[in-house]
C-alpha cells in the first residue's frame, strides 16, 4: 500500500527474499521507483477502495503494510484489512506520534517514522557527547 | 446541543448555517485559513466557534473543544479523514454520537463496521432515486415478456385538459385499464371513483396500448 521511498524499498527487500508481493499506488508513475529486479505485481488505484483491495488479493494476503504518505489513509486501509478481511498481519505507518498512541491502543500495529528518527538522532547526539 | 463539524467546505458551511439557526452550539474545524475567515465573516455568531486546523489531529480536536461535544459530524471531502476524525472522537474522547459523510458509497459498510454511528452518502442517495426509475423499466420489461399487450405508463394531468378537476368515475376509463395511483406532491393517492384530479398530478396506469392511447388524450390539452 503506497509506492513511495519506503514502499519501493520495502518491496525490493521482500521480493529479494522470494515473497509474493503486490503493490498498490494511486499514481502509476510511482512504480518507476521499483528496481528492475523486483518481481512484483503493481496495481494503480485508490488503496482504500475495496474493489482495488480485492483485485490485489486481500482475501488471500498473509500480511499488509500501509506506507502511503497519508496517515489517515494508512489507518483506514489497515482497519479494513484487519477487521473486514482478517488479514493476519497488518502494519501501519503513521507520522504523528499522538495518532500512533491512539490507534495502537485500538489494536493496530503501528510504526512511526517521526519517533524512530527522533530516537536515532537523540542516541547519536548522546553518543557524540560521551565520545567528547 | 453542542455539535462539532469537521470540514468547512460547502456541506460543512450549510450544515453550520442551518444547525446554528436551530440554536445548537457549533464548533467547526477547517484546515484552510481563508475559508475559516470567510465562515467567521459570513456566519459569525455567538453560537459558532471556528478553529483552524486538522480535524484528525488530537491536539487540534482538544483545542476546538471536543470534550464538550455531544455529536461530531465529519464532512471533509476525504473519506479517510472523516473516518479518523469519528474514531478519535468516539474512542479517544468519548463523544457519544458520530456522523460521517462518505464519498465512495462502498465505504458506508466499512464505516458502520468500524464504529461510526451514522453514515451518509449523497452518491448513494442519488443512485437510489435513479434505481427506482430503473426498477420501473424492469417491470415494463417483465410485462412485455409475459403479456406483450399490457404496459405500465405514467401520465401528467395537464392544465386545461379534459381530466383536470374531474372525478375519476367521470373520466370514462376503459374497462381494460387500471389506474394504480395518483402522485400528488410527495403523496401517493390510492384512487377511487371520487378521487378528483388536479393539474400536475402524475397518474400511473396499466393496460393495453389502445386503451392507453385513448385515455392519454384526456390528460393532454388537445389542439385542434
Amino acid at each position: 500500500m503506497g509506492c513511495g521511498r519506503v514502499g519501493a524499498n520495502l518491496v525490493s527487500k521482500l521480493s529479494e527474499e522470494g515473497h509474493n508481493v503486490v503493490v498498490i499506488d494511486r499514481d502509476k508513475d510511482s512504480f518507476s521507483q521499483l528496481g528492475s529486479g523486483s518481481n512484483c505485481m503493481t496495481i494503480t488505484g485508490m488503496p482504500m477502495d475495496e474493489d482495488v483491495l480485492k483485485e490485489a488479493g486481500i482475501e488471500e494476503a498473509d500480511a499488509l503494510a500501509a506506507v502511503t504518505t497519508d496517515d489517515n489513509m494508512n489507518i483506514m486501509v489497515s482497519q479494513i484489512a484487519r477487521q473486514l478481511y482478517h488479514v493476519p498481519m497488518v502494519i501501519t505507518q503513521t507520522t504523528d506520534p499522538e495518532k500512533q498512541r491512539v490507534f495502537t491502543s485500538m489494536g493496530l500495529k503501528t510504526i512511526c517514522p517521526t519517533t524512530l528518527t527522533v530516537d536515532a538522532f537523540f542516541c547519536a547526539l548522546k553518543e557524540g557527547e560521551t565520545e567528547k | 446541543m453542542k455539535i462539532m463539524i469537521i470540514g468547512g467546505g460547502n456541506v460543512g458551511y450549510y450544515l453550520t448555517k442551518s444547525l446554528s439557526a436551530e440554536l445548537h452550539h457549533i464548533m467547526i474545524v477547517e484546515e484552510d485559513c481563508s475559508r475559516c475567515k470567510q465562515i467567521i465573516s459570513e456566519l459569525g455568531s455567538k453560537r459558532i466557534e471556528v478553529t483552524q486546523g486538522d480535524g484528525t489531529d488530537v491536539e487540534c480536536l482538544r483545542e476546538a473543544g471536543i470534550f464538550n461535544t455531544d455529536v461530531l459530524i465529519a464532512v471533509t471531502g476525504h473519506d479517510q479523514n472523516n473516518l479518523v476524525a469519528c474514531q478519535l472522537a468516539k474512542d479517544y474522547f468519548g463523544v457519544k454520537q458520530t456522523i460521517s459523510r462518505v464519498k465512495n458509497p462502498k465505504n458506508i459498510r466499512v464505516f458502520q463496521k468500524l464504529g461510526v454511528d451514522s453514515v451518509i452518502s449523497s452518491t448513494e442517495s442519488i443512485a437510489g432515486i435513479i434505481n427506482q426509475e430503473l426498477d420501473w423499466t424492469d417491470v415494463n420489461k417483465l410485462l412485455q415478456e409475459r403479456s406483450p399487450n399490457v404496459q405500465l405508463r405514467k401520465m401528467v394531468v395537464e392544465l386545461g385538459s379534459y381530466s383536470e378537476r374531474r372525478h375519476l368515475k367521470d373520466l370514462g376509463i376503459p374497462k381494460g385499464l387500471i389506474l394504480i395511483t395518483v402522485l400528488r406532491g410527495d403523496r401517493a393517492i390510492i384512487p377511487s371513483g371520487d378521487t378528483c384530479l388536479e393539474s400536475g398530478d402524475e397518474v400511473i396506469l396499466m393496460g393495453g396500448q389502445k386503451d392507453i392511447d385513448q385515455i392519454s388524450r384526456k390528460f393532454k390539452v388537445m389542439q385542434e
